[in-house]
């Protein structure tokens, strides 16, 4: 399989693919996710179920010029409950994907992670990770966890990398270099994430993490410039192409990939793991575009 | 280069200027004979601080042929001990080795702050082995001084002891982080600390060696057992230094080396000014005579 390096040859691939997934949406109720829904039913990429105020929904699509009749409606009276609705139908077979509208991320989280009615795979980590397409980098590079881990433990580490690694190999990328993120390449006492990212290394030397090539501490520079490994005089397997990084917070992460949205014209795609089944949870401030993609990867990953 | 046996410390002090060695409370007989035969082998010059009067009687009654050797007669051990470190702090003395006087005393003196031999690193053993069964000497660190180093203490026991074998010619030599197993494992701090000081060693801050761990002690001294477990590593199979997670450990293997495996052992402590050789009344004169050649070629 060839590599994909952008997000439009990522969509190209599930159109490929030629398999329709359905979509539930929690209250759908909102243009941006109404407009994404939209453009992916018209390409053949899903079929929708939209859930939430119908009236609302319709007036929407009504005001977009979008024909709700595409569209499989369902009432539900609340945020909460049309979150659950939502969780319910991919539950029991109604559903291949869940996907967050105009509701807030944590009641929505809240249903996907019931422990009886919700989507959590037994004992797994729930994370994100995501494929931002940055124009001044030569392809794709995955990022963990933007949205949900504030601070992740080593357990949670170790998760976050099995997920990237996982989301990368559909990419077509066999091995992904993944580095793990920090201020320095050094260790340090003072960085406990340091302490966590030479266990994780080890553990990628003896196979207990597969399919990856693994260096960290490595700071962005030495992460994704070749150049500055040549200058620092650091050598990595990583080697400054790497395909994944793994970042060491939330507070970290976040303004990471927010900051290469808004100044650097970057383009993102985004999904939630530890679930049987995708969830697609964006921020309500994401573009059409985005959401987009977001269902096109859900795909990808179903 | 690497070292086949203990013969080939020999060869390292070979030809250079013969290292001063002083006995503390030498009065004893395993250590005089030990470091006798060393001195009559050119391996090193002896001072013999102690009681003189014990001191020949043992030599006459073992008919050592001590004609020429310098005798400081001091008959109080503890008082010998300072004498004998002072010696060498103020370079009159390479080597120090302890005779008939408790470890405790002798290390109280080597830390002493004003004439003591501290240098701010850390005291810890080195015992190097020789084995048949195994194709170089190995060393084992630490068997018998550190009860149960931190990660912090671990990194200056590796130093040490990498030290010493770059003294003893060694570019990089290759240390193997001991575990149970070779998998990382949350719930076994040693594979953990063992992770941490590889990736030290890949950061350069630990320089001079290169260190791979956790691994098995099958792993860490077998190719063969390491390539049946798919473990790829530089170390395995061709280890020069096994470092112990813990006292009991280090000890229990120092033991069934010598026991089962009738390995030769020398054995140095490290991280002060000079090697000391501090041998127990339980090793023999051989092993005392290897730590003696071990210490004056470590101390070149």
């Amino acid at each position: 399989m060839n590599m994909i390096r952008t997000l439009e040859q990522m969509e190209k691939k599930v159109l490929m693919l030629k398999k329709k997934h359905r979509v539930a949406v929690a209250s759908a109720q909102d243009s941006n996710t109404i407009g994404a829904i939209n453009k992916a039913v018209k390409k053949g990429l899903i079929e929708a179920i939209l859930i939430g105020n119908t009236a609302e929904i319709k007036k929407t699509c009504k005001s977009e010029g979008i024909d709700d009749s595409i569209f499989t409606l369902i009432e539900s009276p609340d945020e909460i409950r049309a979150s659950a609705e939502a969780v319910k139908l991919a539950k029991t077979g109604g559903a291949d994907i869940v996907m967050k509208g105009l509701v807030g991320t944590d009641k929505f989280l809240k249903a996907v992670m019931d422990k009886e009615k919700g989507l959590m795979l037994p004992d797994a980590v729930i994370s994100y990770v995501c494929a931002l397409e940055i124009p001044l980098y030569h392809k794709l590079l995955f990022i963990t966890d933007t949205a949900v881990i504030p601070f992740p433990n080593l357990e949670q580490k170790i998760a976050m990398a099995r997920y990237a690694i996982e989301m990368a190999q559909k990419f077509g990328i066999e091995k992904p270099k993944i580095a793990l993120i920090g201020a320095s390449e050094k260790m340090s006492r003072h960085f406990e994430n340091s302490i966590d990212y030479s266990i994780m290394c080890k553990m990628a030397d003896r196979n207990q993490i597969k399919d990856c090539i693994m260096d960290g501490p490595l700071d962005i520079f030495l992460a994704c410039d070749k150049k500055s490994l040549a200058i620092k005089g650091v050598e990595t397997p990583v080697n400054g192409d790497a395909d994944i990084l793994l970042f060491p917070s939330l507070e970290s992460s976040n303004p990471f990939y927010k900051g290469l949205m808004l100044f650097a014209n970057c383009e993102l795609a985004g999904l939630i793991r530890g679930t049987e089944k995708p969830v697609i949870v964006m921020s309500r401030s994401e573009s059409e575009l985005s959401k987009y993609f977001c269902i096109a990867l859900s795909c990808l990953m179903a | 280069m690497v070292l086949k046996n203990m013969n080939d410390l020999k060869h390292l002090v070979d030809g250079e200027a013969r290292k001063k060695l002083v006995l503390a409370a030498a009065e004893d007989q395993h250590s005089l004979g030990a470091v006798i035969k060393a001195w009559k082998e050119n391996i090193i010059e002896p001072i013999l601080v102690g009681d003189a009067e014990g001191i020949h009687n043992i030599c006459a009654a073992n008919n050592y042929d001590i004609t020429g050797l310098r005798i400081i007669n001091v008959t109080d051990p503890e008082k010998a001990v300072e004498t004998a470190v002072r010696m060498v702090s103020s370079k009159q003395a390479d080597v120090l080795m302890k005779g008939k006087i408790g470890t405790a005393t002798v290390l109280k003196s080597i830390l002493n702050k004003e004439w003591g031999l501290r240098t701010g690193k850390l005291l810890s053993h080195f015992a190097l082995f020789e084995a048949d069964t195994y194709h170089k000497v190995i060393a084992v660190t630490d068997v018998a001084m550190n009860i149960a180093p931190t990660l912090h203490d671990k990194i200056a026991i590796v130093n040490n002891s990498v030290a010493c074998l770059n003294r003893l010619g060694y570019k990089m030599p290759k240390v193997a982080v001991l575990g149970a197993v070779e998998m990382v494992n949350e719930n076994m701090q040693a594979t953990l600390d063992a992770a941490l000081l590889s990736k030290m060693n890949q950061r350069d801050q630990i320089k001079n060696c290169i260190i791979d761990g956790p691994l098995a002690f099958d792993n860490a001294v077998s190719l063969e057992s390491a390539q049946l477990k798919g473990i790829k590593s530089e170390v395995a199979g061709d280890t020069d230094i096994l470092l112990m997670p813990d006292i009991e450990v280090g000890n229990v293997l120092y033991k069934s080396l010598v026991f089962f495996a009738k390995a030769k052992v020398a054995s140095i402590i490290l991280g002060a000014m000079v090697p000391i050789v501090l041998t127990s009344r339980s090793d023999s004169e051989e092993a005392k005579f290897d730590s003696i050649l071990l210490a004056a070629a470590a101390s070149r």
